[in-house]
């Protein structure tokens, strides 16, 4: 059974604009690493990371300072 | 930095920014919490803050590709800035600060690859398995669909030999020299060019196939 102008129409109309969609979203890379590059900035790190890095610093015993952190100025702590 | 783990459709990447309990040795029933935090860090050194803000997406992002598990990047990332933070009194500044947390990143992530038996991926560098593999009728790198190119990516790096995995990881960061990837990796700068070439071919043939 042939499907109805109606239905060509639409499924035509679906077909473009899956292709305007495979347009819109190819892109070359020149190389592996411009590739790994987009990559890289398309990962974020886990915003829990961040907390669970310091509440496990916070745990540690306090360390000697370093000779850069020694000659640089301390910043100021936050609020 | 903020944010949850983005630009990535599969389901693995989920999982990283979900609350999924953590190592009770590394942190409290508490942590994971979103409620019982505030949104910034409390870090009791500010400049050790700075420098994990400042590296901490580029130490991730190796861990990551290198080890190919989010949940796993997240502990190395974690160990790593721990690491770092118990042994800032022995950095000397004969490197650059990345290139030190590279190093304890490279170490950690090799050292869990082989208590977890992971060398089965592809242990030797067979360069012949790459050689006239790749189509010269168009661009081996022209991607499609853009969501679906983390996957494809993981699955490319997991193809290749570890040292070219680490390689094409580290020349992708440009603030690295191929002198200081040569220091890193522990050979020669001519040797990290001949390797990096080899690499590249692998890689393309690696990522057609995943195509």
């Amino acid at each position: 059974m042939n499907p109805t102008p109606q239905k060509l129409q639409q499924q035509q109309k679906q077909e473009s604009t899956e292709q305007a969609g495979a347009q819109r979203t190819a892109r070359e890379f020149s190389s592996p690493e411009e590739i790994l590059r987009h990559d890289a900035e398309q990962i974020e790190v886990p915003a829990a990371l961040a907390h669970r890095v310091a509440e496990s610093i916070a745990r540690e015993p306090r360390v000697s300072r370093s000779w850069w952190q020694r000659w640089f100025p301390r910043r100021s702590a936050n609020p | 930095m903020t944010g949850p783990v983005a630009g990535e459709s599969s389901l693995a990447f989920d999982d990283a920014s979900r609350g999924r309990p953590l190592p009770s040795s590394t942190t409290g029933p508490a942590a994971n919490s979103p409620e019982s935090r505030p949104d910034q860090p409390k870090w009791v050194s500010p400049e050790f803050g700075a420098i994990y803000e400042e590296h901490s997406r580029h130490i991730y992002y190796l861990s990551l590709r290198f080890l190919g598990d989010p949940a796993q990047a997240e502990d190395a990332t974690h160990d790593v800035f721990l690491k770092a933070y118990r042994k800032l009194g022995e950095f000397r500044g004969e490197s650059a600060l990345r290139t030190w947390l590279y190093r304890i990143t490279i170490n950690h992530c090799k050292n869990l690859l082989q208590t977890w038996h992971q060398r089965h991926m592809v242990s030797n560098a067979d360069d012949t398995l790459w050689d006239g593999a790749v189509s010269s009728t168009e661009n081996p790198l022209r991607v499609l669909e853009i969501k679906e190119l983390g996957q494809r990516i993981q699955t490319t790096l997991g193809g290749l030999p570890k040292e070219y995995r680490l390689l094409l990881l580290l020349v992708a960061d440009q603030k690295m020299s191929y002198e200081q990837v040569a220091q890193l990796t522990e050979q020669s700068v001519d040797a990290v060019r001949g390797k990096l070439h080899r690499a590249r071919k692998a890689f393309i043939a690696q990522f057609q196939k995943t195509a």
